[in-house]
């Protein structure tokens, strides 16, 4: 590279993933600084098995060095981490289904269901204090089929495969997550 | 965007465990996708086995990127991918159709006094490239596409495009260069395959295209070249037949477009 | 981001069985050669054995949507395929690999799986994922930039199979899918099968028993286009003898059960 390192502070993500796409290495590694720690801390909170996280982390990653140039060719790209989550969320689905065929399934972790304490309250970031009041109501197992649907974006054969749940069992609770959301909010 | 969490909160999401309830950590986990500065205190808040973890990832990533292919380039849309495909395709017969209409323009050119080729033969110039554009044995991967979800009439028509996007430029060239009404040279070719359309979904469209062309051949223009003179349905005055014809067998294919969905021909 | 669950996507199933056929016919040219054949198959590895001209890849045609039947009930993902039925939801969730798998020379492998992705209709967001994940899936890692042209047989079939499962289908159908692929790699394969059962139907073709016997959770057996046997491959064991024809105790029970099929109908 001739003279001038330039800094990549000032670019953002999506700009990080075409650079990547031409094969720009600097970009990569500095796209994996900004969002792998995100990253590994959201796995790490869906699956209690290091080694898991760590092969899917690495899967994730080797993928976006490959398939970059799909992402930065498409018209409506989106975020890049909302595609870096989902190429993510796809590879844990996979390695959950390899180790339920060999009856290992690695642990996720247990549902939360600690009270808010009170200085929680006045904390920022919420998504809406009606939403998370009605959140809480609901027992912990509809909570982490929501999560898995909702926020993770998985379909219902995906929530099983993670939850080691049965494909009716997603469905009803995610059917009683909606009814019983509907009335705490309404 | 919702408005950020504070530090304290960003490192307990950090930690792990049960440090935070489930509400938060789902208005953390919204908020942190969309916002790069919270990121990067949570970069910065990261345990140390979290730490690890990632400085084992990054160095089996330097092994699988030094041992693969590297990253290709941005891709072209699909269908300019496709198009190339269907190029090489129909070249042969697309040449093979201008070449006849070049012929029937040197005719006439030179014999001026017969009635003219290439007003006869204009309806079926399309066809044997539509016939070619939809035929099994043209597309070697007719099978794999025969299954999914996008065969079907858009898929034919598109097709059918590409073919017209070659013939009827030729034909309005040729129209014009020996002087004949345009809409008399183009009409009829769009009538016609419209018709071949149209047919197939009864008979399959390779069928319905060969047959519509060896009939046109043997019943109007065999006669016409022998009697030397044009037939009825060519003089300028059937313009609005033409076009009524095309209307009508269009509204009847797409009536039927759901038999399209079959790639081979209805058995 | 948070997306939006649609009541479709949780309302309860009803269909008891993701692939169900009663009574099925399927032509083929003339012939007969599916001729009432009864088939329930839910989720997991079923192996498809039978003799040449026994209808197994009239019937993977069939149940692909490529080939209409000309009798009896076919119902997918709790569709009935029949000819008015809306064939593009019930393809979005197949996946199929013919016998004779036709291609593109001069794409490259990315470029063709990218276009089956393309013909199934995936949101364009998802495609390039998709491709890479069905590329990781079956080892062509390596080779995924290499027109398809350049490829041996094996690699050539992994190709198909990829394009098979890029939209994660909840039906997948291969036929004859082990051709052409040494022993290490049928072993691979055999793990990839597996995998596949976990939350999808996959119906195998194959002339292999032992393909069958080491990755099928089922096996199916027809002859002269009707069902023989649907059992586990224990089973299938079981049925044979020391006197039965076979290399192997699953040999020896395929031999007597189309012995006695064949003694049944008089032939």
């Amino acid at each position: 590279m001739p003279g001038v390192r330039r800094s990549l502070d000032a670019v953002d993500e999506e700009d990080l993933v075409r650079r990547t796409a031409a094969g720009d290495r600097r970009a990569f590694d500095e796209l994996y600084r900004r969002t792998s720690p995100w990253l590994a801390v959201r796995l790490r909170r869906r699956c209690a098995d290091d080694d898991v996280v760590a092969d899917v982390l690495q899967e994730t990653y080797l993928a976006v060095w490959r398939a970059a140039g799909g992402f930065a060719g498409s018209a409506a790209s989106g975020s890049a981490l909302g595609w870096l989550w989902t190429i993510a969320a796809n590879r844990l689905v996979d390695a959950f289904r390899r180790r339920a065929r060999q009856a290992q399934v690695p642990p996720v972790p247990l549902a939360e269901t600690v009270a808010p304490a009170a200085e929680d309250e006045v904390m920022a970031g919420r998504v809406g204090q009606e939403l998370e009041q009605a959140l809480l109501v609901l027992p912990p197992e509809l909570r982490q089929v929501l999560r898995a649907m909702v926020l993770d974006g998985l379909s219902v054969r995906e929530t099983s495969l993670l939850l080691s749940v049965p494909e009716g069992t997603v469905k009803s609770r995610a059917r009683r997550a909606r009814i019983a959301l509907r009335e705490a909010l309404s | 965007m919702t408005t950020h969490p504070n530090l304290a909160v960003i490192t307990r999401y950090a930690a792990g465990g049960s440090g935070l309830d489930d509400a938060t950590v789902w208005s953390v986990e919204v908020h942190l996708e969309g916002c790069p500065e919270c990121r990067a205190h949570l970069a910065g808040s990261t345990t140390d086995d979290t730490r690890a973890l990632l400085d084992r990832v990054a160095a089996g990533l330097d092994g699988g990127i030094a041992a693969g292919p590297l990253p290709v380039g941005r891709r072209q849309p699909w269908s300019a991918v496709h198009r190339r495909w269907l190029a090489w395709a129909l070249l042969p017969w697309l040449t093979m159709t201008v070449a006849v209409l070049g012929c029937a323009f040197l005719l006439e050119a030179l014999r001026p006094d017969q009635p003219s080729l290439l007003l006869l033969l204009a309806p079926v110039a399309p066809l044997p490239g539509v016939a070619v554009a939809w035929s099994r044995r043209a597309d070697p991967a007719w099978e794999l596409i025969a299954g999914t979800p996008a065969a079907g009439i858009t898929m034919l028509l598109r097709r059918t495009a590409a073919v017209l996007a070659v013939v009827i430029p030729a034909l309005a060239l040729a129209g014009a260069g020996s002087g004949v009404s345009l809409a008399l040279m183009l009409l009829p070719s769009l009538a016609f395959t419209a018709a071949s359309i149209a047919l197939g979904a009864v008979v399959g469209v390779r069928r319905a295209a060969a047959g519509v062309g060896v009939l046109w051949l043997l019943a109007v223009v065999l006669p016409s070249v022998v009697i030397e003179k044009l037939p009825v349905i060519l003089e300028p005055g059937s313009v609005p037949v033409w076009a009524l014809a095309i209307v009508a067998l269009a509204a009847f294919a797409a009536s039927r477009a759901d038999g399209y969905r079959r790639l081979s021909s209805h058995r | 981001m948070m997306r939006t669950v649609s009541a479709a996507e949780t309302a309860p199933t009803t269909h008891p069985w993701v692939v169900h056929t009663e009574g099925l016919r399927v032509r083929a040219g003339r012939h007969l050669a599916v001729d009432g054949l009864d088939l329930a198959l839910g989720t997991g590895v079923h192996g498809l054995l039978g003799p040449n001209g026994a209808g197994k890849t009239t019937l993977m045609r069939a149940l692909a949507t490529v080939v209409k039947p000309a009798g009896g009930r076919l119902t997918l993902l709790g569709e009935p395929v029949d000819g008015r039925s809306d064939l593009r939801r019930v393809r979005r969730g197949l996946g199929y690999l013919p016998q004779q798998f036709g291609f593109y020379p001069r794409f490259t492998v990315r470029e063709f799986i990218e276009y089956m992705a393309w013909l199934k209709e995936m949101p364009k967001t998802v495609v390039p994922g998709a491709v890479q994940r069905a590329i990781d899936r079956v080892g062509l890692t390596a080779k995924a930039n290499a027109r398809m042209k350049t490829l041996s047989g094996g690699m050539l079939r992994r190709a198909g199979i990829a394009q098979a499962i890029v939209n994660d289908p909840e039906v997948l159908l291969l036929d004859e899918p082990t051709v052409g692929l040494d022993p290490e790699q049928r072993l691979d394969f055999r793990e990839m099968l597996r995998d596949l059962g976990v939350d999808s139907c996959v119906l195998v073709s194959t002339h292999l028993v032992e393909d069958v016997v080491a990755a099928c959770t089922d096996v199916v057996m027809i002859n002269e286009g009707r069902l023989v046997y649907q059992g586990t491959p224990d089973d299938l064991i079981t049925q044979g003898g020391q006197g039965d024809a076979g290399d192997s105790p699953a040999e020896r029970g395929y031999s007597a059960l189309l012995r006695r099929h064949r003694a049944g109908t008089g032939r």
